[in-house]
């Protein structure tokens, strides 16, 4: 039995279930880094090159944290997960591609890391391939165990996913697929309004990065519609109204999620939340920003970075959703 | 048609003869200035990199120049660049600007709309296929005399005994392949140009330091964007040698963008190719450039390039290990030309004295 | 009568003037602002060195460095023009033996040097944040109403240092203001502010870098003992900080200077008396070509004794 470490970041607020049930049903004990803190993003300062954006920076130090702590850091290569985009070659950004050799570039004493290639473009099922693959990075070989494994991993993604559809946002939906809360405690409230926040998972549900702003909007009576709630249906519905999708997975998501929500009445504005320096982002804001301004719908852009305080940011929040209920009158 | 193009380097000499044989009117992108990046830098989204603001900048100058189409190219990604020519439409159109943008992307990825607007260009034209094809064919003549023509500027410069003289033999070799209109004509003035680089006088026993560029392609191909960095290299005495140049495919040189060999080389550092971009290749041919005696690299990369920042991460584990200094340039629009001048007299500093120490060590043994 | 070399280091922010003798001891030095007209600073503080020590030395050599090195070269007639990056590692190698690693932090830029064997193997230079350069400490005392003279003594008072978020010097005083606020004493907040801006040196310039000792620390900055204390604490190595530290860039190009003279066996020094010659730039835009080069001309009394700025060469001058 190994200990396993799996950043909390990136891919975490929409993957964790699979690769959590994963290895626990091999047998491994799964060990998270703690929640960002600013701690956490001085240390990834120290550690990354300097040019990196804040979401890597952040990565750095959820993987500092765990070094010391576990036998094996999971950090996949994430290359893509579907056959997506004008000629199928959606990937996910470049920095993420190089991920696993930029941490072991950058920092000493790193446990062995398990960069397992996820490349799903050829199917579904090449995931039980990655598992595979994973599987013998720790020593695991029989086949039927791995398949095993892998089954029960896909049924808590999809649970999962079932959870993220009844609009219950990730941190909290964690929480109830691991059965620390129940959905019978979730206070129920009356929306005053609408709104869709769109962005990386990583981004909009990571409280320390979001610098509070889900947690406000819920003090504001606001129901918050995120990307992750939509069927794949529905995103990718919205393809055909750009000239051509965007080359990143999660940048596609965020683009096709906002397009979504603005053609509909009930919405009554649109957040985006961007990290500093993220690169793909430059395009993904302009985007939409121009889509809203044509559908007549509200925006606003949010830009979390370093020194980003709750402060600066809720002043800018409160004031759109001031605006918001105004229109409604 | 009143047909604009990107400006990059000197290829705009044979974009124009393109755009002109193929029966349009060409509205010549000027040269990068001050004015191109003011205007991209006031249009453009603040964190888009270089490249994109410039371009915006060039797009606005020409749609002033009366262009109605732009022929760019596009891409498949993941570096931005592949979908910088949708957000330029979507903020030429926001701006109310009549500007198409014709974008060719990969013909691997898609053929038929690739020869859809190849076709579009040929008939509104008006010319034949046989006469298109011929078009093109010198077109792409034109280019790789363009290359050779600056390669040897580069190999020439480092000798030159007054300033200027090569720069000058550069322009005027440029200018006669300007004026040839036939695949002939082309092979003579290349020919008439490489002789005029080559009668620049000469200090024959300098022994110049060899300098590689590496790094993203529109600030390496673009002198304007990179503060004519190869001029003042040549011109500080140091001969330089970049990965990149348009035909660069074409050329039976292992430095040149073997992108399946590169790959293979950076293998032990990055595991992953491509990461868009010129990512990768930065680590390969820093390699390469290493095991071909060559005394340092510069890496040069528009600020918050994405595959040029995880080629960054990775290089000084590649300079140790083969043992070559890189001076990584990010570049934007606060970039002056001094900083980046004392930067490169520095690096150069430390390469000379570096050759030096190893000649008495050689001494010594 | 002595012989001595002059360097003259032309920043954008500060002026460095030394003139040293053949054992490379400071025989004098002026510390002035450029305050944007280099060639007034760089003719005044010439006369008052002049009028020290001008008739007991004899100048046999002139380096210029700085970001006005080439024109600053035409004015006092120099021997040698080098970049600030090498002319800081030669003053520092002559001062430390063996020395390592440079810190060198300056008002508006900072850079790290590495050495190895005498040589530089690897040097970065600050890009266009402030956050890690002394414009940083000055903004803050600024704001303080501290001089900064006082800064270091204050920080040494401290007894916890308060942590000062935020890696750029618009959000560290928004910061720091909140700490005010927040009624932290003066002391603490200044020793906080010195910790983060060797933190954000070290981020920026310093990443990556093998840091070993001997490290030197020089640039104006250095006087700040709060600092110095700073550095010491986050690199756990005493620092060593040459008494000369605000001049190391002057006397870098004095010592290249002492080199350069040795081939050649003569000096082009103007003499300490510039004050009196009228130098004039003007410009003109060249229409040879389309790429209409600003070329810009420099005149002494007058008389035109230099041109550059165009691509081609073609109106370049220069007095040698």
């Amino acid at each position: 039995m190994a200990k396993i470490g799996i950043p909390r970041t990136l891919a975490y607020f929409l993957y964790f279930p699979f690769w959590n049930a994963f290895f626990m049903e091999l047998g491994h004990e799964v060990i998270v880094s703690p929640p960002t803190t600013k701690a956490v993003l001085d240390r990834g300062v120290e550690e990354a090159v300097n040019d990196a954006c804040i979401p890597i920076k952040i990565y750095h130090g959820h993987v500092a944290k765990l070094i010391d702590k576990v036998d094996f850091i999971f950090s996949p290569r994430l290359v893509s997960l579907r056959k997506h985009g004008d000629f199928g070659t959606e990937t996910f950004c470049p920095k993420f591609l190089g991920l696993p050799d930029m941490i072991r570039v950058s920092m000493d004493r790193l446990p062995p890391v398990i960069d397992t290639r996820i490349d799903l473009k050829a199917g579904k099922d090449e995931l039980l391939n990655v598992c595979k693959e994973t599987a013998f990075f720790l020593g695991m070989t029989a086949e039927k165990v791995i398949f095993n494994a892998y089954k029960k991993a896909l049924k808590k993604q999809e649970e999962y996913q079932k959870i993220l559809k009844e609009g219950i946002l990730p941190p909290l939906a964690l929480d109830i697929l691991e059965g620390r809360k129940k959905r019978k405690e979730i206070p129920r409230i009356e929306p005053e309004l609408n709104i869709a926040v769109v962005g990386y998972p990583y981004v909009i549900y990571d409280p320390y990065v979001n610098v509070g702003l889900l947690k406000f909007l819920e003090q504001e009576k606001v129901k918050v519609y995120t990307q992750d709630m939509l069927s794949n249906k529905e995103l990718n519905g919205q393809k055909k109204y750009i000239p051509k999708s965007l080359f990143w997975y999660f940048s596609n998501r965020a683009v096709y999620g906002g397009l979504y929500y603005m053609k509909r009445k009930d919405i009554d504005g649109i957040i985006h939340v961007t990290a500093f320096a993220c690169g793909p982002d430059s395009m993904v804001d302009r985007l939409l920003e121009i889509e809203s301004h044509r559908h007549g719908k509200p925006y606003l852009a949010v830009m979390v970075d370093e020194h980003s305080g709750e402060a600066g940011v809720r002043t800018r929040i409160e004031a759109f959703v001031d605006m918001l209920r105004y229109r409604r009158g | 048609m009143k047909i604009s193009f990107p400006h990059m380097g000197h290829s705009y000499i044979a974009f124009k003869w393109l755009v002109e044989h193929l029966g349009h009117e060409c509205i010549v992108p000027p040269e990068p200035s001050k004015r191109t990046l003011d205007l991209g830098v006031r249009y453009a989204p603040e964190f888009a990199c270089i490249p994109f603001k410039i371009l915006m900048g060039t797009y606005l100058e020409v749609a002033e120049k009366g262009a109605e189409v732009i022929i760019t190219s596009g891409g498949m990604g993941p570096c931005r660049a592949g979908y910088y020519w949708v957000m330029h439409q979507y903020i030429l159109n926001e701006l109310g600007r009549n500007v198409e943008i014709i974008a060719f992307e990969p013909p691997l990825c898609d053929l038929k709309d690739f020869w859809k607007k190849l076709h579009r260009l040929r008939v509104s034209g008006g010319l034949s296929v046989k006469a298109f094809i011929e078009v093109i064919k010198t077109t792409w003549e034109k280019i790789k005399a363009i290359d050779d023509i600056e390669m040897r500027s580069h190999e020439v410069r480092p000798y030159e005994i007054n300033r200027g003289d090569t720069t000058r033999a550069l322009w005027k070799a440029l200018d006669m392949l300007d004026k040839a209109n036939s695949v002939k004509e082309i092979e003579e003035a290349r020919r008439e140009g490489l002789e005029v680089i080559n009668k620049v006088p000469r200090d024959l026993s300098r022994n110049p330091l060899k300098v590689g560029i590496i790094g993203e392609i529109y600030v390496v191909l673009e002198p304007a964007a990179n503060h004519y960095i190869q001029i003042m290299l040549g011109e500080m005495g140091v001969q330089t040698d970049r990965s990149i140049y348009l035909t660069s495919y074409t050329r039976k040189n292992t430095i040149y963008n073997l992108e399946g060999d590169v790959f293979a080389i950076a293998r032990p550092y990055i595991k992953e190719a491509p990461i868009g971009g010129h990512g990768v290749n930065s680590i390969g041919e820093t390699i390469l450039f290493a095991k071909h005696g060559f005394d340092g690299v510069v890496q040069l990369a528009p600020f918050a390039c994405i595959p040029e920042i995880v080629a960054k991460s990775i290089l000084p584990k590649v300079s140790k290990d083969y043992d070559i200094p890189v001076l990584t340039l990010f570049i934007d629009e606060q970039t002056g030309k001094a900083g980046v001048q004392t930067r490169l007299e520095a690096f150069i500093d430390l390469l000379e004295k570096r050759r030096e120490s190893r000649k008495r060590e050689r001494l010594v043994v | 009568m002595k012989t001595g070399y002059l360097g003259v280091d032309v920043g954008s922010v500060s002026t460095n003037i030394v003139v040293i003798d053949e054992k490379g001891e400071v025989l004098s030095a002026r510390y002035l602002r450029t305050n944007g007209k280099p060639i007034e600073t760089v003719q005044g503080g010439l006369f008052s060195v002049g009028e020290e020590i001008g008739n007991k030395v004899e100048i046999a050599g002139v380096g210029t460095t700085g970001s006005a090195r080439y024109l600053i070269s035409m004015i006092v007639g120099a021997d040698i023009v080098k970049n600030e990056i090498t002319a800081h590692a030669v003053a520092a190698s002559a001062v430390v033996e063996g020395v390592q690693t440079i810190i060198e932090i300056g008002g508006q830029d900072s850079k790290i040097i590495i050495l190895r064997n005498g040589i530089v193997t690897d040097f970065a230079m600050n890009t266009v944040c402030a956050a890690g350069t002394g414009s940083f400490l000055d903004q803050q005392a600024n704001r303080l109403c501290i001089p900064i003279e006082e800064f270091g003594d204050y920080a040494l008072k401290a007894k916890n240092p308060v942590r000062i978020a935020g890696r750029c010097a618009v959000f560290a005083e928004s910061d720091m203001i909140h700490k005010q606020q927040l009624g932290y004493n003066t002391e603490d907040i200044i020793a906080g502010l010195c910790e983060a801006l060797v933190r954000n040196y070290m981020n920026n310039v310093g990443k990556g870098k093998e840091i070993l000792p001997p490290v030197v620390f020089q640039g104006g900055v250095a006087a700040n003992r709060g600092l110095v204390a700073a550095f010491n604490k986050y690199l756990g190595v005493e620092v060593i900080v040459p008494k000369e530290h605000g001049v190391m860039g002057a006397i870098g190009a004095a010592l290249l200077a002492r080199e350069a003279v040795k081939k050649t066996g003569k000096t082009n020094f103007k003499g300490f008396n510039i004050k009196e010659i009228n130098f004039k730039t003007d410009s003109f835009e060249c229409n040879g070509c389309s790429n209409a080069c600003e070329v810009v001309q420099f005149y002494e009394n007058g008389e035109l004794i230099a041109r550059w700025g165009d691509r081609c060469g073609k109106w370049e001058m220069s007095t040698r």
